[in-house]
């Protein structure tokens, strides 16, 4: 299996987060009953004519941007032409000559190195509508012809699977980072294609290329190319030879199916679209829509871990965008950040998530969590304290102080009356002392806990430890 | 029988301000018209119910403009809401559009009435109006010649004074050419400058929409009406509102007018190139600067035409595929299936011709080979004649090679088809205004046209200058049919 040199490439079609379509007034929408999303234009009457939503190219200027594309200046539209009856116009529209964007790269972690996927291209184009094919009828729902979409092509550079996957994943966080789409694959707004070839040596040329169509989700990806790449070894170890063809994943058997063979010379007759005359970007109306991306993940990750955050709390503040856009508000204050995030991702995530609200929804303003985290890191709070007052915390304006006032939180920080109480408990203890002494570490918990009941917990639980311990030790 | 569409716009204006007609009255005498000159077959629908109804709701109002109550005929590429647009072929027979183009809804703005959508070639493919579905179309000075196309109805109507205004398309000179024919004014704006929204497209980087009229100041008029920047037309150009007529009546002497040699070449009918050197002695003797001048590549613009028109049209007449509107076969075995028959039968032979010619143009390295260089061609075509309008203010020339001939003539062959269209392609290719006006007629009496070409936006000269020629050579060009014979 491993004698051969696999070689992927991968188009992604994307759905862009627009208002309306591509090329009429038409709401861009997903779910609506069918034809309810459709005009005149979508249906490509006769007289009918296309404008051109500035959005969409908007939205295509910051998917170059976030690519690390170069982004054209001047560019056409092209009509492609086939007959099928999910393109209503039997042509589409699309960017054929002069794609948007040009020679980007992603980038992706795989095995602890970074490595750059080459983009060839991005370009803008028109989506079909959808077709159902029954059993003597087929039903067109043209709410999709005319969604906005971007096809991202990359160089056959990916040399596994993993590899392939790994993209995938990356290219889905890095879009929908810059709000570009909500690449939900189950949803068809991303859609992947993949081709891979096989070859015996470095220096042969590239072996017959197959196509899987469809992929229906980012494990898919990496488990269909996986069987791809068996079934093509086993044909070649047979030296057994194979036409170009294109196979879709079959999920219930697991393994690639043959959906044709590909004719030669598929003839799309390209040629300008007349209807849509050049298009021109000046580099303020480029620089002002860069402007509009966030933060991108990787950036991010860097501030994280400079900040001191551990690798698990970076990754799910990563993964949540309105948490970690709400974190980076805080990124220029003098706070812990530590105590920060294992708050914003402890308790009040459980809280949001079981709310179902958004951290925006909440009443905890920046100020008010700059307040919270500067209390638990001088101690005044202890963890079961913020579960106590939690509800206040996220739906009352009040400050934090008078919060932890009216809740009677009183925690005892003076070192004094710690040791006091720790000395206290010890001396009423002294078989667990002698555990404690011999080695047996549960004692700790045993006489933590007649410290928490002696204080009616409202001692600093880490201040208590430490003393118990330095106390504990004395008595060696 | 009333003759009030004999009068000039003016005229009528006052005595529908006087109340001594009412729009009713021009709009009872148009249909009257048309159906006496059933004949010429110019008409595919007739709007009579609306056209009555918009009429009685008109004479409600105030006669507010010098259009107000104007029947107007539109070519039946051009969508109307709820009336029958069929392009003259079987796909569309039974086609109802859902919206006006752009510019009907101006046409409606400005109170004119329409009473009827016009027969033209096929999809507009054709220059004698015989590829229509429903029957050529008759030239009303000699009822055995043709009308010229695709225009064809268009000019047939307005010739035998059945409407006094028409929108027509010009893609080739299917304004142009059939004005000639007819002996009417009509000019093709320049590129952009009314909105095709809503014209059934044939070859979109050349289709406009113009007016034709009976006289070169009711062209302007109709014109004012039509113009504007579209913004369901990316094509559409913004522009300042202006009126055509300012500088009609405006001295002529000190225009500097170039003729380019193709346009006088041996191959032009001798009796065209006579009527053309009166009107060249005409003006030289009101102090017109008068040269003949090269341009290079417009001996190739038909070539470039063909190229460009026909793989624009294969791709643009793709939709027609029984899936969601017109024709449509029925029971067909497979998609395919529906889609070779709803098209084999939904289309007629030259249609087909050009869609195949067209597929053949824009397939696998021919697309770079010839579109593409086209494409090329016709921007140094539209730079030669930029330059030309850096010295001239105006372009005259012939607006065909022949007059009107005989029904059925070239039916057969493609190619002299097209060579009709060989002086006003150019204008086409390099996007400027062009006009045909009348300048005689034949000894056989039929009419001769000329044609002005101005720089891009400059319809206001070509105006200035076809005004003075019409004045002074006050040609009588009523055909009188139809009514008439009584």
């Amino acid at each position: 299996m491993n004698k051969y040199i696999e070689t992927i490439g991968i188009e992604v079609h994307v759905e862009l987060k627009t208002k309306t379509k591509i090329f009429s007034s038409s709401i861009n929408g997903y779910g609506a009953s069918a034809n309810s999303l459709t005009n005149l234009v979508d249906l490509g009457y006769p007289g009918t004519l296309p404008t051109l939503n500035k959005e969409v190219v908007n939205l295509a200027i910051k998917a170059a941007k976030v690519l690390n594309c170069s982004i054209r200046r001047e560019m056409y539209f092209d009509r492609k032409n086939y007959f099928y009856p999910d393109n209503p116009k039997n042509y589409q529209i699309t960017q054929n000559r002069t794609p948007i964007g040009y020679d980007g790269y992603v980038e992706i972690e795989i095995d602890g190195k970074s490595k750059k996927i080459a983009i060839e291209e991005m370009h803008i184009e028109e989506d079909t509508c959808k077709s159902t094919h029954r059993k003597d009828v087929t039903l067109l729902d043209f709410n999709r012809a005319g969604v906005p979409l971007i096809e991202i092509v990359t160089k056959p550079c990916i040399e596994s699977p993993e590899e392939a996957k790994l993209y995938i994943e990356k290219l889905k966080s890095l879009l929908l980072y810059a709000d570009i789409s909500d690449c939900k694959m189950e949803e068809g707004s991303m859609r992947c294609d993949a081709n891979i070839s096989l070859r015996k040596n470095i220096d042969d040329p590239f072996g017959t290329k197959v196509e899987i169509k469809n992929i229906g989700s980012i494990n898919n990806v990496k488990l269909s190319l996986l069987k791809e790449a068996e079934r093509q070894s086993i044909l070649l170890d047979r030296g057994e030879k194979f036409s170009e063809e294109t196979r879709r994943f079959d999920n219930k058997n697991n393994d690639t199916v043959l959906m044709r063979v590909k004719e030669m010379g598929n003839d799309y007759r390209y040629f300008p679209e007349p209807d849509i005359p050049k298009l021109v970007l000046t580099t303020e109306e480029i620089e002002e829509v860069i402007k509009t991306i966030p933060m991108l993940p990787d950036e991010r990750r860097k501030i994280y871990r400079e900040k001191g955050l551990n690798e698990i709390n970076i990754s799910k503040l990563i993964q949540n965008k309105k948490l970690s856009d709400y974190f980076n508000t805080l990124l220029d204050s003098n706070i812990d950040f530590v105590v920060a995030s294992n708050l914003l991702l402890g308790d009040i995530s459980k809280y949001l998530n079981e709310e179902e609200k958004n951290i925006e929804e909440t009443s905890l303003t920046k100020e008010r969590f700059i307040s919270l985290v500067n209390k638990v890191s001088d101690k005044t709070l202890t963890s079961k304290n913020i579960k106590d007052i939690l509800n206040e915390l996220l739906e009352n304006d009040a400050s934090i102080d008078d919060i932890i006032k009216k809740a009677g939180i009183k925690n005892i920080t003076d070192s004094n009356i710690i040791i006091d109480v720790v000395n206290k408990v010890i001396d009423n203890n002294l078989d667990s002392v002698k555990d404690y002494l011999n080695g047996h570490d549960r004692a700790i918990k045993y006489l933590m806990g007649q410290i928490m009941k002696e204080t009616r917990g409202s001692v600093n639980p880490a201040l208590a430890n430490k003393t118990l311990i330095a106390e504990l030790e004395k008595r060696k | 029988m009333t003759r009030y569409l004999d009068l000039t716009v003016k005229e009528i204006n006052e005595k529908l301000k006087n109340k001594e007609i009412k729009v009713v009255d021009l709009i009872k005498e148009s249909f009257e018209r048309i159906e006496k000159n059933a004949d010429l077959n110019a008409v595919i629908t007739l709007n009579k119910e609306e056209a009555f109804k918009t009429a009685e709701e008109l004479d409600k109002k105030e006669v507010s403009s010098l259009l107000f109550g104007m029947p107007i005929i539109i070519k039946d590429n051009i969508n109307t809401k709820n009336l029958r647009t069929t392009a003259a072929s079987k796909m569309l027979e039974e086609f109802m559009p859902l919206e006006d183009a752009d510019v009907v809804k101006k046409v409606r703005e400005a109170n004119m009435v329409i009473v009827g959508k016009a027969n033209m070639d096929e999809f507009a493919m054709g220059s004698s109006n015989q590829t229509s579905f429903f029957g050529p179309v008759k030239n009303p000075w000699d009822k055995t010649r043709v009308p010229g196309g695709s225009s064809g109805g268009c000019a047939s109507i307005i010739s035998s004074r059945s409407a006094l205004f028409a929108l027509g398309s010009d893609t080739g000179g299917s304004i142009r050419q059939p004005s000639s024919f007819c002996g009417i004014v009509g000019l093709k704006p320049t590129y952009g400058r009314v909105s095709r929204n809503g014209l059934i497209a044939f070859a979109s980087s050349l289709d406009q929409i113009g007016p034709m009229t009976r006289n070169v100041y009711e062209n302007a008029l109709l014109l004012n009406e039509m113009v504007g920047h579209s913004s369901l037309d990316l094509t559409s150009v913004k522009q300042e509102k202006e009126d055509f007529t300012r500088f009609i009546g405006k001295d002529i002497s000190g225009m500097r007018i170039a003729i380019p040699n193709f346009y006088v070449s041996k191959d032009i009918d001798k009796e065209i190139r006579d009527k053309l050197s009166n009107v060249i002695d005409i003006l030289r003797d009101k102090g017109c600067t008068i040269d003949y001048v090269d341009i290079k590549y417009i001996d190739k613009c038909v070539l470039l035409y063909q190229i460009i028109a026909m793989g624009e049209a294969s791709s643009n007449l793709a939709r027609f595929d029984g899936v969601r509107y017109g024709y449509s076969y029925p029971n067909p075995e497979s998609f395919d299936d529906l889609y070779l028959k709803t098209r084999k039968i939904g289309f007629g032979n030259e249609v087909k011709r050009r869609i195949m010619i067209g597929s053949y143009l824009l397939s696998g390295e021919n697309a770079k080979i010839y579109y593409n260089k086209a494409l090329q061609i016709r921007d140094d075509v539209r730079k030669n004649f930029l330059k030309i309008f850096e010295d001239y203010d105006l372009i005259i020339g012939p607006t065909t090679t022949t007059k009107a001939y005989p029904l059925g003539v070239d039916l057969d062959d493609a190619v002299k088809s097209f060579l009709d269209d060989i002086l006003t392609i150019p204008v086409n290719m390099a996007g400027l205004p062009g006009m045909s006006l009348p300048i005689g007629f034949s000894s056989d009496h039929l009419p001769i046209g000329m044609q002005i070409i101005a720089s891009p936006m400059a319809e206001a000269k070509i105006y200035q200058l076809g005004s003075f020629i019409e004045k002074t050579l006050n040609l009588d060009l009523n055909p009188k049919v139809g009514v008439y014979d009584e």
